[in-house]
């Protein structure tokens, strides 16, 4: 197996966590050096670790931090993008921001949320491989749009592209013999 | 990830298997039938056509000896009877590829293409063949002045496939995990070009909807145990099972 570089970048993006129980000495990660982590406080924390300490369940009691829904998931970008699924810049709410999602929605249940990002997911797709057909398009107005792509969707925009270029070039090729 | 090509063809690929389909010559030299490795050719007897490879036509044809008569298809009046189809008559499906010819024998499967001669003289003139772009541009270059109106049949292709593709790429919209959009009638060259995009939307498609139907799929699973347990359904869940 291959080590995918997109999914540890996925796993590294910061979840907000809250700690239930009182943690000696790990006071640092929250600018209290030296001291205690008391219960209660929030901290983010990457996805991989948030994730390993809300499931891991080390007392009876329960577990040690509850995760939230990261601020690009929030109810705030959700209703934007159930508004214009384009003028939403994806990256700017998180580089990996389809690849989080699917993570987060492996651990909450969000049907609402599903149904959303499909949706999205669509309407932006047409919009890229308009845009990748257009030889200008990466120059012009389509510009703003691209600049807010996430990871994924810049895969998308490049091999859209790329068999739109290979097929131009052949034709051009023919014609030089 | 590991290979370097990415899955699908090339549109050089693409175009070398076209070279295969049969087109109709008029030769100016006698020729003897040849035994190739695909079947023998055909004898060359001026002033009559026969239908030879494409890739043997477009030899010949570079040495003078043959000139190619292009399929009935490629006509002007054709082209643009089918380009009416595709923005009139139908504006989410492309125009219906050409009926398959009824089977010979009643053993065999009917004959399809690439083994029905879609590019011959006699092809049916209102269907677009499988090859037909790939086909279209490799004649308009080798074999212009076969064509009486070359200017005007580059432009109708030009604009079929600026609104053929136009439609492939409409339809990701409707795509679904685990639907799926139709896809008749769309040429070698069209599949080749959007095979990167359309498996990319479905991919991201899958992984954004993986939860949800995890979830449907415990859920039905949750049912069918309860089923066992309780009364009603449990007759039903039998008869399924």
């Amino acid at each position: 197996m291959y080590y995918d570089i997109d999914a540890i970048l996925t796993d590294a993006q910061k979840v907000p966590c809250q700690f239930e129980l009182n943690v000696p000495g790990l006071g640092y990660i929250d600018g209290n050096t030296g001291g205690d982590l008391k219960r209660g406080t929030k901290v983010e924390l990457p996805l991989w670790l948030g994730e390993m300490l809300a499931v891991s369940q080390p007392t009876s009691t329960g577990a040690l931090v509850t995760l939230d829904l990261p601020a690009a998931l929030s109810q705030r970008v959700m209703n934007a993008l159930k508004a214009d699924p384009r003028t939403v810049d994806l990256r700017a709410q998180a580089p990996h921001f389809y690849a989080l999602a699917a993570r987060m929605l492996e651990l909450f249940e969000e049907e609402e949320m599903v149904d959303i990002l499909t949706e999205t997911f669509k309407k932006r797709s047409a919009e890229i491989a308009d845009q990748a057909h257009n030889p200008r398009g990466a120059l012009g107005e389509g510009a703003e749009f691209l600049r807010g792509l996430d990871e994924t969707e810049r895969q998308l925009f490049k091999s859209a592209h790329e068999s739109a270029k290979s097929t131009r070039s052949w034709m051009a090729d023919m014609k030089k013999h | 990830m590991a290979l370097p090509l990415p899955p699908g063809l090339t549109p050089a690929e693409i175009a070398f298997m076209c070279e295969m389909e049969l087109v109709t010559v008029i030769p100016r030299q006698r020729l003897e039938g040849l035994d190739l490795l695909g079947g023998p050719t055909p004898p060359l007897n001026p002033p009559y056509r026969a239908d030879l490879p494409l890739w043997l036509a477009l030899l010949l044809k570079r040495q003078r000896r043959a000139n190619i008569s292009p399929p009935p298809w490629l006509n002007p009046q054709s082209l643009e009877a089918i380009l009416r189809v595709e923005t009139e008559l139908s504006n989410q499906a492309f125009s219906p590829p050409a009926p398959l010819p009824p089977s010979i024998d009643p053993l065999l499967p009917n004959p399809a293409p690439p083994f029905v001669p879609s590019a011959t003289y006699d092809a049916p003139a209102d269907a677009l063949p499988y090859h037909w772009l790939e086909l279209g541009e490799i004649l308009l270059e080798a074999a212009s002045d076969d064509f009486e109106t070359p200017d005007q049949v580059r432009r109708l292709l030009r604009d079929l496939r600026e609104i053929r593709m136009e439609k492939l790429r409409k339809g990701a919209e409707v795509l679904d995990a685990g639907g799926g959009v139709k896809m008749n009638g769309v040429g070698a060259m069209e599949v080749g070009e959007g095979r990167a995009f359309i498996t990319g939307v479905i991919d991201g498609l899958r992984k954004i909807g993986a939860s949800k139907e995890q979830a449907k799929r415990e859920r039905e699973a949750e049912e069918r145990e309860n089923g066992f347990v309780g009364t009603a359904p449990e007759d039903e869940d039998e008869m399924e099972l």
